[in-house]
């Protein structure tokens, strides 16, 4: 059944909003499996509930001898499997009478899982096959005779018939025989490996002596897998080619429910063909790799000593040896040569950063300021403070502080003090204050 | 699929030819697994037994189903598994021997090699095999690197067709691991049947410097970064060589 993902998750939320689980116990699967067998060998269709007590109570001898209040732990036992509905009420009268009570859908299926009844045998797929290929002939018929309908003009009837003839007989009566297929295959899916860990335990239990019991298993499940291989692909064949006539008719009357029908059972059966082959191709592989086994192994080491041998080997019980092995080196095919362009690296340009020492006439610093004291004091400058201002002016801030030193120097040396005895300081350009004097210049001869 | 080969250049001019004489010189061993080498060989036994004669080595037929080519003259260089090969290759002998792989068709998992390492060996001594200068005491860490160390093993051997690598960590066991178990195999006593392997060229014996390993670790201080490269090794000290050789 191919579910949409949204179909999926609104599945999902179904169950989780009935709050849908299983929790069963071994000595629950013991009582269903007891009532399916009672109800199959007897032809029961519903137990009483004294019948039920005397199931359990069976069932208890058996699988748990030593339980105690065994009418109480029976009482448990149905609450706890009508909840989880495996056991149902099947009588309506409530609390009238003593109710009947029959096995659900669900209990059934679980209990057929366990006893692994539905097994594919060569049997049980020839008469499926046979009733699938009935049903399907009957299905063709109904298809023509609804193409018929729909040709003669009468669309209703052939609506009727698309649905009752067609679809209908393909959803259930078709589906069910195929999913009856499918299930047996897996049945014998799980038959096989039930037979891959028989095979095992045979050689564990008896070593040399399992050998023909193991070649016995594996000849008749080949001979079966064979036979069901050979079935399957007739079978499948037939059963494709009537089915691709129906698809054919429901094509030309433009029924489009009947074709997805028919479609939907095309797949089930190449599924189902497609099984056989991957089974036999499986089973070809482990039955080769057994008869090898078998073979190389078991019969050559008749003593199974060899494993004890090799473990000791392997926890250092004898002299340490290493296996020899050819060991060519791997061929080396040398390329072609092929010229690269040299592609040199992105870099800048090398440049001398140092510049080159230039000459400059930087002059006597002293007569400089000399000969702006002697500007100053021509231009009528008459305080110390007043020719520190004017050769300020015209220097950089940074050398104001040095130059007013040589300013001092070179005004004491080009005109004389003429200050009382308490100097004033001044504040003279740059920031700097000096104590003042009053100048007068003085004459070439003094 | 039988092909009939009057003449070796017929076996040489078959398609399949090429390609399994290259794996075969790289040290594979070709079962009935890779079924086309295997036909191959077998039709063209006698005459590419003589053909590889020539070039100082035997194409080994054994009765198990596999063949391999040993080298013996000095035309085609020799190599040796190394110790930890050896050890991974015997484990996979003894689970090729165990009815319970047999019921999976000769399909285990690397958490299986691992557990008949330790079975046979123990932790200390498995883990003193596989990291011999192993400083860190962080056991985590070793049983870690010990691990990713088996799991390069059972690679190499597998390029080798002991064994094939499948998908989720698994792999089948192929008949050639039963070369491992050659020296306890027969009646006689196992240092006898030794000798016999020696002298035949099968095998060499291993000094205890390469019985521990150390071997391994000649290039690194401790043991612990060697790359699958130094696993194998050369007996005539030429070129590692890790090409894998598959069908």
């Amino acid at each position: 059944m191919v579910v949409a993902p949204s179909e999926l998750n609104r599945l999902l939320s179904g169950l989780v909003e009935r709050h849908a689980t299983l929790a069963l116990e071994a000595l629950d699967l013991g009582f269903l499996t007891a009532l399916f067998v009672r109800a199959r060998e007897a032809k029961l269709a519903s137990f009483g509930e004294a019948a039920l007590l005397d199931v359990f109570e069976d069932v208890c001898a058996v699988m748990e001898p030593a339980a105690e209040q065994r009418r109480r732990r029976a009482g448990n036992t149905f609450a706890r499997l009508r909840e989880q509905r495996l056991l149902v009420r099947v009588d309506g009268h409530g609390v009238v009478r003593s109710g009947e009570f029959a096995l659900s859908r669900l209990a059934c299926a679980i209990v057929e899982f366990l006893l692994e009844e539905d097994v594919l045998t060569r049997e049980s797929l020839t008469l499926l096959s046979a009733s699938l290929q009935q049903s399907v002939n009957d299905v063709l018929r109904g298809a023509q005779r609804a193409a018929a309908a729909s040709e003669q003009g009468a669309p209703e009837a052939a609506a009727t018939l698309w649905t009752e003839q067609v679809i209908g007989p393909l959803r259930v009566t078709v589906g069910e025989l195929v999913t009856g297929i499918e299930r047996r295959q897996r049945g014998l899916d799980l038959q096989q490996e039930e037979f891959q860990s028989e095979i095992r335990r045979l050689l564990e239990a008896d070593w040399f002596g399992a050998i023909a019991r193991c070649q016995s298993l594996l000849e008749s499940t080949s001979a079966t897998l064979r036979e069901l291989n050979e079935l399957l692909l007739r079978d499948t064949n037939a059963l494709l080619s009537l089915l691709h006539d129906i698809e054919e008719l429901t094509a030309d009357s433009k029924a489009s429910e009947a074709e997805a029908a028919v479609l939907r059972v095309i797949e089930q059966v190449d599924s189902i063909s497609a099984w056989g082959g991957a089974r036999q191709c499986a089973w070809s592989e482990y039955f080769q790799y057994v008869h090898r086994y078998l073979r190389d192994v078991v019969r050559l080491d008749p003593s199974r000593a060899l494993s004890q041998r090799l473990r000791e080997q392997l926890a250092g019980g004898g002299a340490r040896f290493s296996l020899s092995l050819a060991g060519a080196p791997a061929l080396r095919v040398l390329r072609e040569v092929v010229q690269v362009a040299d592609t040199p690296n992105v870099s800048r340009p090398r440049a001398n950063r140092e510049r080159e020492p230039v000459p400059e006439d930087a002059g006597d610093p002293h007569e400089v300021v000399e000969a702006r004291v002697q500007e100053a004091l021509a231009l009528g400058a008459r305080s110390l403070a007043d020719v520190t201002d004017r050769v300020n002016a015209q220097v950089e801030p940074e050398e104001r502080f040095v130059t007013a030193g040589r300013v001092a120097q070179a005004s004491a040396t080009l005109a004389s003090a003429a200050t009382e005895r308490d100097r004033q300081w001044v504040r003279v350009e740059g920031q700097l204050e000096i104590e003042d004097w009053e100048l007068r210049a003085r004459t070439r001869e003094g | 699929m039988t092909k009939t080969f009057d003449q070796l250049q017929d076996v040489i001019e078959d398609a399949e030819f090429p390609v399994l004489d290259l794996a075969l010189r790289r040290g594979f061993h070709v079962d009935r697994d890779s079924a086309a080498w295997y036909v191959l060989l077998s039709e063209g036994q006698d005459l590419l037994e003589c053909f590889y004669r020539r070039y100082g080595c035997e194409l080994i037929h054994k009765t198990d189903g596999y063949f391999y080519l040993l080298p013996t003259g000095e035309q085609l260089p020799r190599r040796q598994l190394s110790a930890q090969d050896m050890l991974v290759g015997q484990a996979l002998a003894l689970l090729y021997l165990d009815p319970m792989s047999l019921e999976r068709g000769g399909i285990i998992t690397r958490e299986q090699v691992i557990e008949q390492l330790v079975a046979a060996l123990g932790t200390a001594a498995l883990m003193a095999a596989f990291l011999p200068k192993r400083r860190r005491k962080d056991e985590q860490v070793a049983q870690r690197q010990t691990r990713a160390k088996v799991g390069e093993a059972v690679r190499r051997l597998a390029a080798l067709g002991f064994a094939e690598l499948l998908a989720n960590e698994q792999l089948r066991l192929r008949p050639a691991l039963l070369r491992f178990a050659e020296p306890v195999r027969g009646l006689a006593e196992p240092a006898a049947a030794l000798a016999q392997l020696v002298a035949q060229g099968e095998v060499a014996l291993m000094d205890d410097e390469l019985a521990t390993g150390t071997q391994l670790d000649a290039d690194g201080p401790t043991g612990e970064d060697e790359t699958e490269d130094e696993a194998v090794f050369e007996a005539d000290g030429g070129e590692r060589d890790t090409d894998e050789a598959q069908p």
